[in-house]
């Protein structure tokens, strides 16, 4: 029944670009999307940045060709990259096999909800806005944006969501309740959240430095990324090319804290450890991680020391490319698993930007310049409030 | 095929099912147009230290957990997968007003923090010290049949003990909210719950939780053999011709259901295609409905699975339930059949162990 699982199509927005070919540019030319707040309503406005799609609602209205009031930024958001996805996949859905959609979310239509609530409580006006405040709402839009769908469910365990509906869609499949799988995840930036983290005391109100010594703490981002995963036979049956395989994946919670991560990373370890067992690696097998590496001192600290565990005195290359997208959540794995995918196609490493200084502890250098290298395997990492932890491998073709 | 024995359950719904002898000796209506949780005192279950901060979503789940938990007689699982529709309203609503009346000022992060939609799934992580496989899904209608069918593939996959469950929590501003929004309604006593004619449902909320074990053991009650999602289904044919292939799967027809439990909601738009399908059910099976005794939510399924349990248990269709005169001989198979805002429908498929 286990069936190989391959990556077939990916589709993406966020900071950085507005589709996979825009962001393939940034990231190969060093330039980060991250920068103050234009579109966000914050009285924070000009104190911090942020990496925002660069696109008003409007103007994502406009790309999705659909002015049903009933959308909002995270719906947008989640058509336009699954759509990429989808097309440049090749697949079609009203070809009989059975699609799911698994997309995964942690704030869904708060972006909207936030700007009428009040509002609601006086006047009937906006009460229609409630019905798109659900995670679910924006994977059936995806749904019914492509059509010909057999299966919908979402995910939400915060900023390792999408890494989870990664591992759910290949699951899935292997199962044999689906042959294929559109799977990611969306978060558009709110006040909500924008607030919460500075509550926790971990913006930083310049650009993140992940792994740096004087790191302080993360940018907020914004985005959207999808990846069609199919089946072996799926992807047989109709002579599709595949761009990756998904080899390895697990996923385990740190149980320690409900928003801070372990001192020694102990979930972070599980998960790594635990997808290297899955597709029989060992650690000398992967040619670079992709972090989690958010820059806040806790995150970094934690995953360092997980990564020294796992691996010893065999560091592979890693970087975070957060500091180019800013840190999108439930986005985050999915985005990641794009830039993976485009590792492994173009054989390039891109740059942990803004590090000088390694941490005193672990003394980790990351890759700080765009590199052409020879990669086999990836390892991408997302961990979560809530202590969930998940990791995924991903091979080149 | 890999079947999920139930070892242990607990639920915390607008019934009194937190005393765990409950069957049916009292029903309660609901408090006009939605329903309550009959919630216990939950300093019998959670440490104070953490009950303070606890919102009631989280302390829902937290409890019933711990009930299943404790009547499955396990002290760790190899997964935790939860199911909640909106998560932990009542903090996200609460830092959500802080910060649009203090214009984002002189916050403090505990609500946003608690108001994360997998909070109740990690919390059950960090009191059980459990390092394993930890899942949240927050899929409308599909929340709960999400949990259930990871957990029969993580079975499938070699685990053997899981713990499953659906949450969901309403507050005073969200029922004030949808009753403006023209979502609830009061019954028309004179019409029956599944011949509804009129639009609006009657919220509830509550929390169910199971200890499923892959194997029998002296504590299984019962088994779920199947379950499958149907996403906005075009026509009422649709759903029966999914559901006698469903039933296929496991060499059965709708002859060999006993008890049929369905999701009616008391809104005719969501609720025609199961009136459409109720005379069939009736033909073969004996209908029951079970949302007036619930409410309506993102996670009633998880309601509905905990009642087809008990209904094995004790062997007994009672008429607080049942749609028809029909009354079955012996209960080996409930079927469960629900639906959300007449998109998402599910079948859970229970048997008698």
């Amino acid at each position: 029944m286990s069936q190989r699982i391959y990556i077939t199509g990916i589709g993406m927005i966020s900071a950085i670009g507005n589709n996979v070919s825009e962001s393939f540019l940034s990231l190969s030319q060093s330039k980060t999307g991250i920068g103050k707040i234009n579109y966000l309503t914050t009285r924070y406005k000009d104190e911090f940045l942020v990496g925002e799609v660069k696109l008003s609602n409007a103007d994502l209205m406009d790309l999705v060709k659909d002015n049903s009031p009933d959308l909002n930024r995270n719906s947008y958001l989640a058509m336009l990259a699954a759509k990429e996805a989808v097309i440049n996949s090749g697949i079609d859905t009203k070809d009989g096999l059975r699609t799911g959609v698994i997309s995964s979310t942690t704030v869904a239509g708060m972006s909207k909800t936030e700007m009428f609530y009040k509002e609601m409580f006086e006047k009937d006006d906006h009460l229609n806005v409630l019905d798109t405040h659900d995670c679910g709402d924006s994977t059936e839009r995806i749904a019914d944006y492509i059509g010909n769908v057999d299966y919908v469910t979402t995910i939400s365990t915060a900023c390792s969501s999408a890494a989870n509906a990664v591992m759910l869609g290949s699951r899935m499949i292997k199962n044999g309740l689906l042959d294929r799988a559109i799977v990611g995840g969306v978060d558009a930036l709110s006040k909500f959240t924008f607030n919460g983290f500075n509550t926790l005391m971990i913006l930083d109100k310049e650009w993140c430095k992940p792994f740096d010594e004087n790191r302080k703490g993360l940018n907020l981002g914004e985005g959207a990324a999808f990846l069609v995963i199919e089946g072996e036979d799926a992807l047989r049956k109709r002579n599709g090319k595949a761009l990756a395989e998904v080899i390895g994946y697990a996923n385990a919670n740190d149980a320690y804290h409900q928003t801070a991560s372990s001192p020694e990373g102990y979930g972070a370890t599980l998960a790594i450890t635990q997808a290297l067992e899955m597709c029989g690696l060992t650690t000398r097998d992967i040619d670079y991680i992709n972090m989690h590496g958010t820059g806040t001192p806790n995150n970094d600290l934690s995953e360092s020391i997980a990564t020294k565990t796992v691996f010893g005195n065999h560091i592979p290359k890693f970087s975070s490319t957060k500091a180019f997208t800013g840190h999108t959540l439930a986005a985050a794995a999915s985005i990641e698993a794009v830039i993976s995918t485009l590792s492994l196609q173009h054989q390039l490493i891109f740059p942990n930007l803004n590090f000088t200084t390694p941490i005193a502890e672990t003394n980790l250098v990351p890759v700080t310049e765009l590199l052409q290298t020879p990669i086999n395997t990836i390892l991408s990492n997302s961990f979560g409030f809530g202590g969930n932890c998940s990791s995924l491998i991903f091979k080149k073709i | 095929m890999v079947k999920a024995y139930i070892n242990g359950t607990g639920c915390i719904s607008a019934q009194n099912t937190i005393d765990e002898s409950w069957f049916f000796e009292t029903v309660a209506p609901p408090s006009v147009d939605y329903y309550n949780a009959i919630e216990p005192s939950y300093k019998e279950y959670i440490a104070p230290n953490l009950l303070r901060r606890m919102g009631r979503a989280i302390k829902m789940g937290v409890t019933t957990a711990s009930i299943a938990i404790k009547n499955a007689g396990v002290t760790n699982v190899d997964a935790i997968i939860t199911g909640t529709g909106l998560g932990c309203f009542e903090d996200s609503e609460r830092f959500l007003l802080a910060l649009l009346n203090n214009d984002e000022q002189f916050l403090t992060p505990t609500s946003f923090i608690q108001s994360t939609h997998n909070t109740v799934g990690s919390q059950i992580a960090l009191i059980m010290k459990c390092h394993n496989y930890n899942f949240t899904y927050v899929h409308r209608g599909f929340s709960f049949e999400s949990c259930l069918q990871d957990a029969m593939m993580l079975f499938n996959e070699g685990k053997e003990s899981i713990l499953i469950g659906g949450i969901e929590e309403h507050t005073p501003n969200y029922v004030n909210l949808y009753r403006r929004a023209k979502k609830f309604q009061e019954q028309n006593t004179a019409v029956p719950y599944w011949k509804s004619e009129t639009s609006g449902t009657q919220m509830g909320e509550g929390a169910a939780f199971f200890v499923l074990n892959k194997h029998q053991t002296e504590k299984s009650v019962a088994c779920v053999e199947g379950i499958q999602t149907l996403y906005k289904p075009k026509t009422t044919e649709d759903i029966l011709d999914k559901l006698t292939a469903f039933l296929k799967m496991y060499s059965l027809t709708l002859a060999d259901i006993d008890v049929t439990l369905m999701g009616f909601s008391l809104d005719v738009n969501f609720d025609k295609k199961l009136q459409e399908l109720l005379p069939t059910i009736e033909k073969e099976s004996c209908p029951a409905y079970f949302k007036h005794l619930s409410g309506e939510y993102h996670t009633a399924s998880a309601f509905a699975l905990w009642l087809a349990t008990q209904l094995i248990e004790k062997q007994n269709l009672p008429k607080a339930i049942s749609i028809s005169q029909k009354a079955p001989t012996a209960i080996k198979h409930v079927l469960i059949i629900n639906q959300y805002l007449g998109i998402n429908y599910s079948f859970m498929l229970v048997a008698k162990v």
